[in-house]
């Protein structure tokens, strides 16, 4: 028997998280499938469910201090109709699942799945998103970065929820966002680039580089971002050779049924090229 | 006169299939029914040593090859397929046997504790494997002309190699069968195309006569194929297991089951030499076809037919040489699929021709209308093209519609067109119809009329096309033409609804019943007229030579398709199908460019993304998150017409038109591919993994 919870309010949520031990369910679109045991037959849970997604304290979209304040359990549907999420983080989310999949799916479900190949990620490890992680006993704040330990390994404790996933209330001068998926709808990703970049006479004053489902994380490496930045964009094109060089190091995809290695590895370095290319062409 | 029979008209089975009120099998419901599920060889090839089962609850059973009253094999063309495995397993998947009983769970529960030891025994993975091994199951040759003398004297020999793979059919209903005894008769309902085929299998399996037999079509949510000769063998697991058990048992598989047991189709290998003279004119072809028919033969003999019948595509070759072989692996049984073993040499021919054309430097489309059919000249069998080839009218409309002429000279990289010419026999291949012999009864009762077929509507609209073919012919409302249900004890057998025949030959005979009813409408308020098939006298066909007419007249039709390949991933986006078809007449056009659009979808995913491999034996692909077939997002514009060109024996001109539009789309889409980025292509699905690694070492 599959037992369940249906808190009313966000304390009682946290109340019964921290006296049993339970698997928290928004949409269900990861957890369904991944616990499916096969035609009329119930889901393999072996813990009780606690339905967090109508839970109204973690439905708000708010800008506070120039931060944007999301709510765990809004959907990825909401996200695309909100006026304040920016737009290559809308586009990411776009490209997701399909319109009823989307009518289900929540954000906060996307991160704590922990997938490679989880699609809000790459923008959310781009700005250095922070979690609010909450429970009974304490709130504690955690960077995307610190949160996903591994392909489906979180640091979210026993008794804890996530919230709130906070992003700057900032938009790039240069966007560039691309995944590669088998098909245009309804498709997971074989690999995906996020680039963005300020610019500010002819100088680039900040960049953003994110690999997804190329690795077991996200790749996103601070100390290349580092040496980037600062670069007149006329000379993008005479430094692409040696940024190539180090992110391929840090690019290990697999093969798999729906890609090869060769193919992700290749194709995301080239996507960073195509990137670095029309900076150049920026002024 | 009423209006025109093209003018489409509302489908008589939407409403209830929008509405929800349809009962496919899974909302069947028997009374004290009971579940079954498979357990399947987990092994590519072992032999079973012995099977240990747990000690079953009250009311819960095992059934297996020792409760099959009759033959423990699944009928079919070649009936070695058993219906439950007996001291070997030869693919991952075979069915073992059934757990039947009241409980999913517990059922569920037993299945994973029955252990099954196996003796590993050393298998054949891949069709290149199975030909070094010469694993052949069937091997036919034909002839025309003089082939050897031909490539004695040509100037040039081009060789090529061209290779196909698996395609899962994707219906959206899996399969599905429900079997009850009572009143000493077995009544079997399921997801199916061909009832008569379940009917024959289970005469076999449980030893009976057909007349305590009954198998009942329920609505069938697509099929393509996949329902022609799979339904036979679960119609006879459920009605083996209703006969053990005296209770009604459902069988009912989901998505995944589906995938790793269900037929596909076939992989090929296709070889050619090619014999060129001083015009740089093909004189003179050798092909030989290789298909992967999995472990068991079943229908691949047929399929086989088809595909070296389809060699020459549109063209006439003045010499041939021809050899087809189907081979066993342990790979999933391989079966029907729309185009049966057509897609795979129009494609290799096709793409022949398109890359002969462009090692010559000459317009492949120019290139392909140099060798095309005339009306009178011999088919690659020797038989004859006895009506007129409109493909010169329909190549003028195609490339006006898709502006090719000015495209394809103005061609910048990354952004490709390309043309497919094709052709696809109507009805069944040689002498099947003959065999077949389909039947049809018309009763006119009262006002009504009510038309009796065993052809089955299973999404294409065959119900819509067959009652509005008598309703015109007998100038009735359509609502005033019913259809009985597709039920063997209540329809005569007008055959299985396969090979794009039910329109031309299922509603030919019905065509012709309702002019003999027409004549004879007032002689009673209730009377039956019945039609059984007749081979026109004018055709010829010798079975085992091969010689004469394969089928009494061809479809036809030309695409263009238009791709752009994105330059940084190489994924290709097929934006454009323009399509031009000569299926003699429409019967009503919108059910028409309905199969026009889902056959060119299908094709387009059968060359593109529809990736499915297998690894020892295993499908990497075996699941709808992996193996992924074109969505809406997916979908080109699709512009399709028309042209007229009746046919004297079909009603009201109609000849075939189903398979016909899965057949043209892959070469089209493949050559625009190959125009994209200049390279020849030689493999489908074509990839942007492939394509990356092709034009990198272009450039
Ligand atoms: C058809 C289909 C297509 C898909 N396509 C894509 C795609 O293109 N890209 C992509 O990235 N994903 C895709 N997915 C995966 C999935 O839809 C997303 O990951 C989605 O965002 C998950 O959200 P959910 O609310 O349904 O999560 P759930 O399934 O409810 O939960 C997922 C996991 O997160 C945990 N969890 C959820 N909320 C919280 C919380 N607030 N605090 C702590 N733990 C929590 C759950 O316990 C569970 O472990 C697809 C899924 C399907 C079924």
């Amino acid at each position: 028997m599959v037992d369940g919870f249906r808190p009313v309010t966000l304390q009682e949520t946290l109340n019964i998280r921290s006296q049993y031990n339970c698997t928290p369910i928004a949409g269900g679109t990861d957890l369904m499938v991944q616990k499916a045991r096969g035609f009329a037959l119930k889901p393999g849970f072996e813990q009780p469910l606690l339905f967090i997604g109508h839970l109204p304290e973690l439905q708000k979209i708010v800008i506070k201090n120039n931060q944007i304040h999301i709510g765990s359990g809004l959907l990825l549907t909401d996200l695309l109709n909100s006026e304040i999420i920016p737009e290559i983080f809308k586009e990411a989310v776009r490209l997701m699942a399909s319109p009823p999949s989307r009518n289900l799916a929540s954000i906060g479900g996307n991160i704590c799945n922990a997938s490679p190949a989880g699609d809000t990620l790459p923008y959310l490890y781009a700005v250095d998103a922070k979690l609010v992680l909450k429970s009974v006993r304490s709130e504690r704040l955690v960077s995307i970065g610190e949160f996903i330990t591994g392909p489906k390994q979180t640091a979210l404790g026993q008794d804890e929820l996530l919230t709130e996933i906070i992003i700057p209330n900032k938009i790039f001068n240069v966007n560039y966002y691309k995944k590669v998926g088998q098909r245009k709808g309804m498709s997971l990703t074989k690999a995906v680039f996020l680039g963005m970049t300020d610019i500010k006479n002819d100088n680039l004053t900040d960049i953003r580089i994110a690999f997804g489902s190329v690795s077991p994380k996200i790749v996103r490496s601070r100390e290349i971002e580092r040496t980037i930045v600062g670069k007149p964009t006329f000379e993008m094109i005479t430094a692409i050779p040696e940024i190539l060089a180090k992110y391929a190091l840090l690019i290990r995809p697999i093969d798999d049924a729906r890609s090869t290695a060769v193919y992700r590895k290749k194709v995301s370095l080239r996507l960073l090229e195509d990137f670095l290319r029309k900076i150049d062409k920026e002024k | 006169m009423r209006e025109s029979i093209s003018k489409p008209i509302q489908r008589v089975d939407g409403s209830a299939k929008i509405s929800g009120e349809a009962k496919y099998i899974g909302d069947m419901h028997f009374e004290n029914m009971l579940f079954a599920k498979t357990l399947r060889s987990s092994r590519v090839k072992a032999k079973i040593k012995s099977i240990i089962k747990p000690e079953l609850p009250e009311g819960y059973f095992i059934v297996d090859k020792d409760d099959v009253p009759g033959f423990n094999r699944m009928r079919t063309v070649v009936s070695d397929h058993p219906l439950f495995a007996e001291d070997n397993v030869e693919y991952i998947g075979q069915p073992i046997l059934l757990v039947v009983g009241p409980e999913r769970e517990t059922i569920y529960d037993i299945i994973t504790h029955i252990s099954i030891v196996y003796d590993d025994l050393e298998p054949l993975y891949t069709l290149e494997e199975a030909e070094a091994k010469s694993t052949v199951f069937t091997d036919y040759h034909y002839d025309k002309g003089e082939p050897d003398k031909a490539f004695a004297v040509a100037v040039t020999i081009i060789e090529d190699e061209y290779h196909t793979g698996y395609q899962e059919h994707v219906y959206l209903e899996p399969q599905g069968m429900a079997a009850e005894y009572r009143d000493d008769t077995m009544f079997v309902y399921g997801s199916m195309q061909c009832p008569f085929y379940a009917e024959g299998a289970l005469t076999e399996a449980l030893g009976w006569d057909a007349k305590r037999i009954r198998v009942i079509q329920t609505v069938t949510g697509g099929a393509f194929g996949g329902k022609e000769e799979f339904p036979s063998l679960t119609a006879c697991q459920v009605a083996v297991a209703a006969l053990k058990t005296k209770r009604p048992v459902t069988l009912i598989y989901d998505r995944d089951e589906d995938i790793i047991c269900s037929t596909k189709r076939h992989p090929s290998i296709v070889r050619y030499k090619a014999a060129l003279n001083q015009n740089n004119d093909v004189i003179a072809l050798d092909v030989d076809v290789l298909l992967d028919a999995g472990a068991y033969n079943g229908l691949s003999p047929v399929v086989l037919q088809r595909a070296i019948f389809s060699v020459t595509g549109v063209y006439n070759y003045l010499h041939l040489k021809v050899r087809g072989r189907n081979f066993m692996t342990n790979n999933v049984p391989s079966g029907a699929y729309r185009g049966f073993g057509a897609p795979q040499t129009i494609f290799g021919t096709e793409m022949l021709m398109h890359n002969i054309a462009l090692k010559i430097g000459v317009d492949p489309l120019d290139y392909k209308m140099r060798h095309m059919l005339r009306r009178g000249d011999p088919t690659c069998m020797g038989g004859k093209i006895r009506d007129i080839v409109k493909l010169p009218e329909i190549i003028t409309r195609v490339t006006e519609m898709s502006d090719y002429r000015n495209k394809v000279q103005n061609n910048v990289k990354y952004k490709g067109i390309g043309a497919s010419l094709f052709l696809h026999g109507c009805g069944f291949t040689g002498n099947g119809e003959q065999t077949i012999q389909g039947k049809i009864i018309l009763k006119k009762s009262g006002e009504n009329v009510i038309l009796k077929v065993s052809s089955t509507e299973m999404g294409q609209g065959a119900e819509t096309v067959l009652r509005k073919i008598v309703a015109y012919s007998l100038d009735l409302p359509i609502e005033k033409v019913l259809c009985e249900a597709a039920d063997t004890g209540l329809v005569p057998d007008s055959g299985p609804t396969v090979a794009s025949r039910t329109t031309m030959i299922v509603g030919g005979l019905l065509r012709q019943a309702c002019l003999e009813l027409k004549d004879r409408w007032d002689e009673a308020e209730e009377f039956e007229v019945s039609r059984s098939y007749k081979h026109p006298d004018f055709l010829n066909w010798d079975n085992d030579t091969f010689q004469g007419d394969a089928y009494p007249v061809y479809s036809w039709g030309a695409n263009v398709a238009e791709v752009e390949i994105d330059p940084v991933t190489y994924e290709i986006n097929v934006k454009k199908i323009s399509a031009v078809y000569d299926v003699g007449m429409p019967i009503d056009e919108t059910t028409l460019r309905g199969q026009m659009q889902g056959g060119i979808v299908q094709g387009v995913g059968w060359a593109t993304i529809e990736v499915m491999t297998t690894d020892k034996g295993k499908l990497i692909q075996k699941n709808l998150t992996d193996y992924k077939v074109p969505t809406s997002m997916d979908i080109p514009k699709i512009d399709c017409e028309f042209v007229s060109n009746p046919y004297e024996f079909g009603p009201f001109g109609a000849k075939c038109a189903g398979e016909l539009p899965f057949v043209g789309a892959p070469p089209a889409v493949v050559a625009a591919v190959s125009n994209a980025l200049n390279v020849p292509i030689y493999s489908i699905p074509i990839t942007p993994e492939d394509l990356m690694e092709m034009d990198s070492h272009e450039n």
